[in-house]
């Protein structure tokens, strides 16, 4: 075991998960300042530009987390390293995620409620007078592209480091297209001279918004709240982490089993229960081969309580 | 050849105008305008404008009476095409309605001014016609 809160197998995946966030930024930067300069005053563009900026949000928090990870020896002061910064990490997200998709959804609403007429005029590019809207398309059609691309390499890296802010990211650029899809068809409804349409694609993607900043607020919380280990995209119980509560049921019968998660790696306790004779590693509990047996960090015992009251 | 072509007959289709501004000017070959600012009847660029929208849309300007910035109530409900006055630079009413590109830029450093014309809010066509005949006639007053 490393002296840092990363577990040693996880060095390669996690130096690759890095390297392509710090892609995933440039590429999220060149999106962002193309989308910028096309604006304009249309209200799906504005919401897919906040839209593409949160974007930069899970990177960032999960390099600062990575940072902290690899590099931040444990201490006197931080004696369990910080394992949970990207835990962290995923609520600051989530928190960012939900607040602006509320936000986007209810000035959609009201450009929608107040019947607003976005403008969307010209520009002169060489010459020619040419409207805003084919550019804002362009611009929407670019920024669908490397999201696809980068959602997919990130996804086998998530799943290889069980990271959820990676996965929550990957799984949002992956679904990125869909967005992208609404806002197309916002500014061409708004250029067929259907008014609503701008309002309504905005309202949609801020839906989207809203609803991967909830999923990811339950699924932090639960961390935070020390409840059992989710799954990486759901809010369900980790199939990790049943499969280790039935091994552990099966060695430990009548005993009661408490799993939590710290970050990537998971914290067990066996009440009722008195540990093996041989002392064994946390590792040697854990139930589907070696691969992936770094997620069991600690495996507690709490003896049941003497009938006499003495411990 | 055919490609530019087909190119430039799908960019004509859009924008459209969610009122039909555009298509009850070519209908009915008039449009409406006032003047926010009574002092700038005489200035020659608000002559060009109007007579260049009149050229590239065939229709004749029909002026109305009325000043100040109340007229763009009345854009905001349809019945005046044009406002055409000296507002600020940064104008409150930016948001209310559309500006086009300025005619003529006169006031101070600290108070800019810019002769230019108002437009409907969302009217998009209607709004490029009005922007390519500002930028026509403000090129051919630099250009003089």
């Amino acid at each position: 075991m490393s002296d840092t809160s990363l577990p040693d197998e996880l060095r390669e995946p996690m130096a690759r998960a890095v390297r392509l966030e710090y892609w995933n930024i440039f590429w999220t930067l060149t999106i962002i300042v193309t989308m910028g300069l096309v604006l304009g005053q249309s209200q799906t563009m504005k919401t897919a530009w906040i839209e593409d900026t949160l974007g930069l949000v899970p990177p960032i928090m999960f390099l600062i987390a990575a940072h902290m990870e690899r590099h931040a020896h444990r201490s006197r002061r931080f004696p369990f390293g910080f394992e949970r910064v990207n835990g962290l990490g995923f609520f600051v997200a989530a928190v960012a995620l939900t607040a602006v998709g509320a936000l986007l959804l209810y000035n959609a609403v009201m450009a929608l409620g107040s019947q607003e007429h976005a403008t969307v005029g010209s520009i002169v590019i060489l010459g020619q007078d040419i409207w805003l809207g084919w550019l804002m398309i362009a611009a929407q059609i670019y920024s669908l592209i490397p999201p696809l691309f980068i959602g997919r390499k990130e996804l086998p890296l998530a799943k290889a480091l069980n990271d959820k802010l990676l996965h929550t990211d990957a799984l949002m650029n992956k679904a990125n297209w869909l967005t992208g899809a609404a806002g197309l068809a916002g500014i061409i409804g708004l250029g067929l001279g259907w008014w609503w349409a701008d309002s309504v694609a905005a309202a949609i993607i801020s839906l989207d918004v809203l609803n991967d900043g909830i999923k990811a607020l339950r699924s932090s919380t639960a961390e935070l709240v020390d409840g059992a280990p989710r799954a990486l995209s759901s809010t369900e119980l980790s199939d990790d982490a049943q499969s280790l509560c039935d091994r552990l049921h099966a060695e430990f019968p009548g005993a009661t089993i408490r799993l939590r998660e710290t970050g990537r790696l998971i914290r067990a306790e066996v009440h009722d229960a008195h540990p093996p004779a041989q002392c064994r590693h946390p590792r040697d509990y854990w139930p589907q081969g070696e691969d992936r047996a770094w997620r069991l960090a600690q495996v507690s015992f709490i003896p049941p309580v003497k009938s006499d009251g003495s411990d | 050849m055919v490609l530019p072509m087909l190119l430039l007959a799908c960019c004509n289709v859009l924008p459209r105008d969610p009122a039909g501004t555009s298509t009850r000017v070519a209908k009915e070959r008039a449009f409406t305008v006032a003047l926010a600012d009574p002092a700038v009847k005489g200035a020659p660029e608000v002559q060009r404008l109007v007579h260049e929208i009149e050229r590239r849309t065939g229709a004749q300007a029909h002026w109305r009476p009325g000043t100040g910035e109340g007229l763009f109530a009345q854009l905001d409900d349809g019945t005046l095409d044009l406002v055409i006055g000296r507002f600020q630079a940064d104008s409150p009413w930016a948001t209310d309605v559309a500006f086009g590109p300025p005619l003529l830029k006169t006031g101070t450093k600290d108070g800019p001014l810019e002769l230019k014309a108002a437009m409907r809010n969302g009217e998009n066509r209607w709004i490029m016609t009005v922007e390519r005949a500002s930028r026509a006639v403000s090129q051919e007053a630099r250009e003089e």
